[in-house]
């Protein structure tokens, strides 16, 4: 029984750093309708990034943050100035190339630059935390507990302020949104520059937790879609319900089911969601169904 | 100037311009055609011969891809399992059971063409990019399962075929040999696809893939015209693996499913043309020689570099030519014809 706690709460707390991750892809999906291929890139980037700065500077990721999330931020401006924005009023088939390009560009870059090496970044705390009889690395509930700061910081922009307001109204109707005097270019670069400095955080707080190496984008990527899947496109609260989702079934999962397996998992649960419930844990409008042809 | 019908109701998918319909044969097809048969023929050298045999099998594989990304909207990162299937299937039944290549990549093809079919029906509802995920989630399930099962496919260390050249276990001495095998695959799935622009199938295709509702109220069945263009691209896909395990003579699943594979495939065609019968070809003849040659220049320090490359230059056609070579020759053309 305490096994199955262990397992349940560190799922939890796995699945919460995983919605963070990618809040970032619902809200520009949410937004802009367009699925960035490139965002499991982005959490590379921003994972050698904060593997950089901890090990040539000293610091540690969590202070590397501060660096990495604006610089995330005027990445994800640059990106979509130079690449999104030029593809969305071309067919649909053009900015998934482009993204796809961008992505497999990325990962060869790391890859050059890199090598296929893991890095990683030495263990800060080094010690367990203890919440009664369960055990938790220090660092995943510090991450936790920073994705559930953040995802209040988040929806209190998206309820009460008027940046919130115009994204609200764009993402229900961009024309009538338009016509209302929102200038609508500027919210999709807001949004693609404010999903990209997520990802950046994301990338901080992941970096203790997982090693880095080039396509480390792939596994996670996937996970990112099925979260925006199960919880609908850009809904915040969406998404860390299914990131909690997740994390429990893969906490459980990787437990009870062969370890040789293992890395098949993100696979199949992608496809099993996307056989089962593409329209989303709640039923809304299905995002796996909207697409090229609709 | 006349408004096209079919470009209006297309919407967002609608590609800049429409394939040419009907298997006519144009100059530019006839004079590549027989550029190819007179590089085939008379004796290149070693390292081009080598050149010579890639060029000719991606743009065969290329252009069985574009039968399903191009034709069909089906836009696949998972062709490389199909690639991976044909080339295993003919290769465990020669070597295990001794049959010869010559029936094995029939079966390989056939057995392609079946997952092909299966993954089309499992992705039926899905569209856009989560049926492209659900493609490159396919692959790597098939990829990690083939690491796994050595004891069929060898695992990580690979499957090798014996070299030594013979006709029942179809491997040959003379590269030129190769370059001749893989110039027939080539033309057999050119054929294939111009038979297919023209025919009522195809129409069904372009209709089911411009307007799958308005298809469906005209009568089409998008599910079946999409599941057997997915099985017609996997068959010859997989076709292409069984030929190119009999070129290669080793196989390991690292390369053989690799996504890097399924994106090549892609990035080939939507270079060239996305839905166009020379596009995939025209991509394959730029790009495969300079990634070839470039590689033999650089060797392995610059791993990765011929993908920079490619998606490099995939981002720029993308962005500033959305119809590919094909699409900005076609436009040159038809300016030249109006003035």
């Amino acid at each position: 029984m305490s096994t199955l706690g262990q397992l349940v709460l560190s799922g939890i707390f796995i699945g919460g750093i995983y919605a963070l991750m990618s809040m970032g892809l619902t809200l520009i999906f949410g937004v802009l309708r367009v699925v960035n291929f490139a965002h499991g890139e982005f959490l590379m980037l921003g994972m050698y990034g904060a593997w950089a700065i901890t090990r040539l500077l000293d610091l540690n990721p969590y202070i590397a943050a501060i660096a990495i999330v604006p610089a995330m931020l005027l990445f994800g401006a640059i990106v979509h100035q130079l690449i999104v924005r030029p593809a969305l009023d071309k067919p649909h088939l053009v900015v998934v190339f482009a993204t796809m390009g961008l992505s497999i560009f990325m990962q060869n870059v790391a890859l050059m630059i890199m090598t296929a090496d893991l890095w990683d970044v030495p263990p800060m705390f080094n010690r367990s935390v203890a919440i009664g009889p369960f055990y938790f690395k220090a660092e995943l509930l510090l991450g936790f507990a920073i994705t559930i700061v953040c995802t209040l910081l988040l929806q209190w922009v998206i309820r009460a302020t008027y940046l919130g307001k115009a994204i609200r109204a764009t993402v229900q109707d961009g024309e009538a949104a338009m016509l209302m005097g929102i200038p609508v270019p500027r919210i999709f670069l807001i949004t693609f520059a404010g999903g990209s400095a997520l990802v950046g955080l994301a990338a901080c707080i992941m970096m203790p937790l997982f090693s880095v190496f080039p396509t480390v984008g792939l596994n996670f990527v996937l996970i990112a879609f099925v979260i925006v899947v199960l919880g609908g496109m850009g809904s915040i609260e969406g998404a860390l319900l299914g990131g909690i989702c997740i994390g429990v079934v893969q906490s459980i999962s990787s437990y009870y089911v062969a370890p040789a397996y293992g890395q098949m998992f993100y696979f199949i649960l992608f496809l099993l969601v996307m056989i089962f419930r593409p329209n989303g844990l709640l039923g809304q409008k299905g995002a796996a169904t909207i697409g090229i042809n609709d | 100037m006349s408004l096209d019908v079919t470009q209006q109701s297309t919407g967002r998918l609608a590609l800049p311009f429409l394939p040419r319909r009907g298997a006519r044969v144009s100059v530019l097809e006839i004079f590549i055609f027989i550029v190819c048969l007179a590089l085939a023929i008379i004796g290149l050298p070693q390292t081009l011969q080598d050149v010579a045999v890639l060029t000719f099998l991606w743009a065969g594989l290329a252009l069985a891809w574009n039968i399903a990304g191009g034709y069909a909207g089906l836009i696949s990162f998972g062709h490389a399992a199909f690639f991976g299937i044909g080339a295993y299937t003919s290769t465990i039944l020669f070597v295990h059971l001794g049959l010869t290549p010559w029936i094995g990549i029939w079966c390989g093809g056939a057995l392609a063409a079946l997952f092909g079919a299966l993954l089309a029906l499992i992705c039926a509802r899905l569209r856009g990019p989560f049926f492209i995920l659900s493609t490159l989630a396919a692959a790597e399930v098939v990829r990690i399962g083939a690491l796994n099962w050595a004891s069929l496919t060898g695992g990580p260390e690979g499957l090798s075929i014996p070299p030594v050249a013979g006709m029942t276990s179809m491997v040959f001495a003379s590269k030129a040999a190769y370059v001749a095998m893989m110039l027939l695959f080539l033309l057999v799935v050119y054929a294939i696809t111009k038979l297919l622009e023209g025919s009522r199938y195809g129409y069904y295709l372009f209709s089911v893939r411009d307007d799958s509702d308005a298809a469906s109220a005209a009568g089409v069945n998008p599910l079946t015209v999409r599941t057997a263009a997915m099985a017609l691209s996997a068959g010859l896909t997989g076709i292409g693996g069984s030929l190119f395990a009999q070129y290669f003579l080793y196989l390991d699943p690292t390369f053989v499913i690799s996504p890097e594979l399924s994106f090549q495939f892609g990035l080939l065609a939507a270079v060239g043309g996305l839905g166009t019968a020379i596009g995939p070809v025209l991509g394959s003849f730029l790009i495969t020689p300079m990634s070839e040659l470039l590689r033999s220049y650089l060797g392995n320090q610059a791993a990765g570099l011929h993908l920079v490359i490619y998606s490099a230059l995939l981002i720029v056609v993308m962005l500033y030519f959305p119809g590919g070579i094909a699409g900005a020759l076609t436009r040159i053309v038809s300016r030249k014809g109006k003035l």
